[in-house]
């Protein structure tokens, strides 16, 4: 029996949601179009003014700074959580693990007005609380770079996910690998490092390619939501930025040229966790 | 250097909170250079006793004593024991010298030094050649040699092993009975040997330990044991064939082992019908009604003939009916 067939309803639905938009956003990039006359095709005048784009390269650099901090913190959590919650079952171990879940099970659009609301410097529970513990408030929303802490802080924890694949892969683990470092007298850390982290490094490595990805398109939410890219566009990340040329100024054409761009930046970003791994992997094996 | 494990007491929860008794009051003794086999079915207790002296598992009573030290708050990596796991526990993300060596790092030897001793261990065991693979590239044999070469690497108290042949073809394990005894000798500390496999035991042990039930039945030379099982379940499981155990006459449970039951085509004895015939080599296995015989092929009978069993009286075992125990 020829299987490819059963592949249809996937190919299908990627054609038509992912590679056809895809092939005429790329189109695009290269027109000028505002939604009301049909695209005009101006060939590389797209590119020119890309480069000379002063504001997009900005937004990638801040969507750039998001990614570089809050991707290895959400792989620190996840990773961390599960680690700690793989041990043994208990009502400790599901408390712990639903509430390491929790953050991803709310809607995005709630969880930006619940950081609006924490962040608050008027009345927000955050700011009061540096306050009583006398660290100075950095000004989470008003002062660029607490902006943009604000906007890791709000997108750090929604590791769910992340959370409960790292958790597998922590169980895949057999006991026995554990058992025998534990005769052996290696430490707990040793343990870690030589043998839980190593063994689940392929997988965290996929997690960290895909959140990658997921962090620098989610940036969106939070900062139209809570930031507003402000203040004096010390938070307007790439997507921000790509929207607003797109609805607010109309400028479709050129917005596909920000997309496509901002795709294949992205694309390149992904590729250095696998090649690290690759180089890690290569060093694990020969040494003794 | 010796193994003494003392009233050891073990229980476990179910998962439907039934209670099961992996370890229900065993003493045991493993004597300075000796090979003791520690054999039973599955569930009898003899795995858990081994994580017990390993130290991964702690005990609910009793105590364990490694060269007279009292060890039964011991963490497990501050006995100084190896452990040869049941499938080998490679590494699989680390080469073969890396797997060897990583008891050593993991205490902290230089790598340096390591890389020396891993060497020398590896050419004792003669798989030099296979320090730069992978454990995927392993045959199950080879995988084997590199978990002993790992226990042999740090010259420990205890030698402790887990099945480790019961993945691994019959030929190789032929050859590795005889392959684990030199390295038990050149070791030369108590090597506790853990299987369910009964001609195994009897080939490799100084001492075997027939345990089921969380209970050491009978602890003595494979031969003792053979020629006078402790208990009915002892004779049951002890040996190449289970023996012959007759229905219990005035409390009295009779036994003989099938390799010592003559089948005649006439005379004087217990009569009754062939129902099998299982041909094994230079003889075969002939079921006559409930006794089991081992006969020469040339005196093999066919299915449904009537024949007569006997053995010489002094061939026959003698258990309490009530208890099990040998009279």
């Amino acid at each position: 029996m020829r299987r490819w067939p059963l592949a249809a309803p996937y190919l299908a639905g990627s054609a038509l949601l992912v590679l056809v938009p895809l092939g005429l956003a790329a189109a695009l990039a290269f027109t000028d179009y505002f939604g009301f006359r049909a695209p005009e095709f101006t060939g590389a005048d797209n590119l020119t003014r890309l480069a000379a784009d002063g504001t997009f390269w900005d937004a990638v650099g801040i969507s750039a700074f998001v990614a570089a901090v809050v991707v290895p913190l959400r792989l620190l959590l996840a990773v961390g959580a599960a680690l700690l919650l793989a041990r043994r079952r208990g009502a400790r171990t599901a408390v712990g693990r639903a509430a390491a879940y929790l953050p991803s099970v709310i809607p995005d659009a709630a969880w930006a007005l619940l950081w609006l609301w924490i962040l608050n410097p008027l009345y927000g529970p955050l700011p009061a609380l540096l306050g009583v513990l006398g660290v100075p408030d950095p000004g989470f929303l008003t002062t660029p770079w607490g902006a943009r802490l604000g906007l890791v802080l709000v997108m750090t924890f929604q590791v769910g996910e992340a959370f409960v694949v790292a958790l597998a892969a922590r169980l895949a683990i057999p006991a026995r690998l554990h058992e025998a470092i534990e005769v052996e007298g290696g430490s707990p850390w040793f343990a870690m490092t030589r043998v839980t982290l190593p063994l689940m490094a392929p997988i965290v490595l996929v997690l960290a390619v895909r959140d990658m990805v997921v962090v620098v398109q989610n940036a969106f939410v939070p900062t139209l939501l809570v930031t507003d890219g402000g203040p004096a566009n010390a938070t307007l990340t790439a997507p921000l930025l790509i929207y607003r040329r797109a609805f607010e100024y109309g400028e479709l054409g050129y917005a596909s040229t920000l997309s496509v761009t901002l795709l294949v930046l992205t694309g390149i970003a992904a590729a250095l966790p696998l090649w690290l791994a690759a180089r890690l992997a290569a060093h694990q094996r020969a040494r003794t | 250097m010796s193994v003494v494990v003392e009233g050891a007491r073990k229980e476990f929860r179910a998962r439907r909170g039934a209670r099961v008794m992996a370890l229900d009051g065993v003493d045991l003794e493993a004597k300075p250079g000796e090979l003791l086999v520690i054999v039973g079915p599955s569930g009898s207790g003899k795995s858990t006793l081994l994580r017990v002296i390993a130290g991964l598992e702690p005990l609910d009573a009793g105590r364990v004593l490694i060269d007279d030290r009292d060890v039964t708050g011991v963490p497990a990596g501050r006995r100084d024991v190896a452990l040869v796991f049941q499938e080998a526990a490679l590494f699989p993300h680390l080469g073969v010298a890396a797997n060897i060596g990583i008891g050593e790092r993991a205490r902290g030897t230089r790598r340096r030094d390591v890389e020396s001793r891993v060497r020398e261990v590896a050419r004792v065991l003669d798989i030099e050649p296979l320090l730069t693979r992978m454990p995927t590239e392993l045959s199950g044999g080879e995988r084997q040699r590199v978990a002993l070469a790992r226990a042999m690497i740090r010259s420990p108290r205890v030698c402790l092993l887990d099945e480790p042949l019961a993945s691994v073809d019959t030929e190789l394990r032929l050859r590795m009975r005889g392959e684990i005894r030199a390295v038990q000798r050149s070791l030369g500390v108590p090597m506790v040997h853990v299987t369910h496999d009964q001609v195994e035991a009897m080939a490799m042990g100084d001492r075997v330990a027939v345990m089921a039930q969380g209970r050491v039945l009978q602890c003595d030379i494979p031969a003792e044991v053979y020629a006078r099982p402790a208990t009915t379940a002892v004779a049951r499981t002890f040996g190449p064939l289970p023996m012959n155990l007759l229905p219990a006459v005035d409390g009295v449970v009779t036994g003989v082992r099938p390799e010592r039951v003559r089948v005649n085509r006439s005379g004087a004895g217990r009569a009754g019908t062939v129902a099998a015939v299982e041909p094994a080599g230079e003889e075969c296995l002939v079921r006559v009604d409930d006794v089991l015989a081992r006969v020469p092929m040339a005196d093999a009978p066919h299915p449904g003939e009537q024949v007569v069993v006997t053995w010489r009286p002094e061939d026959e075992h003698h258990f309490d009916a009530e208890t099990g125990a040998r009279r």
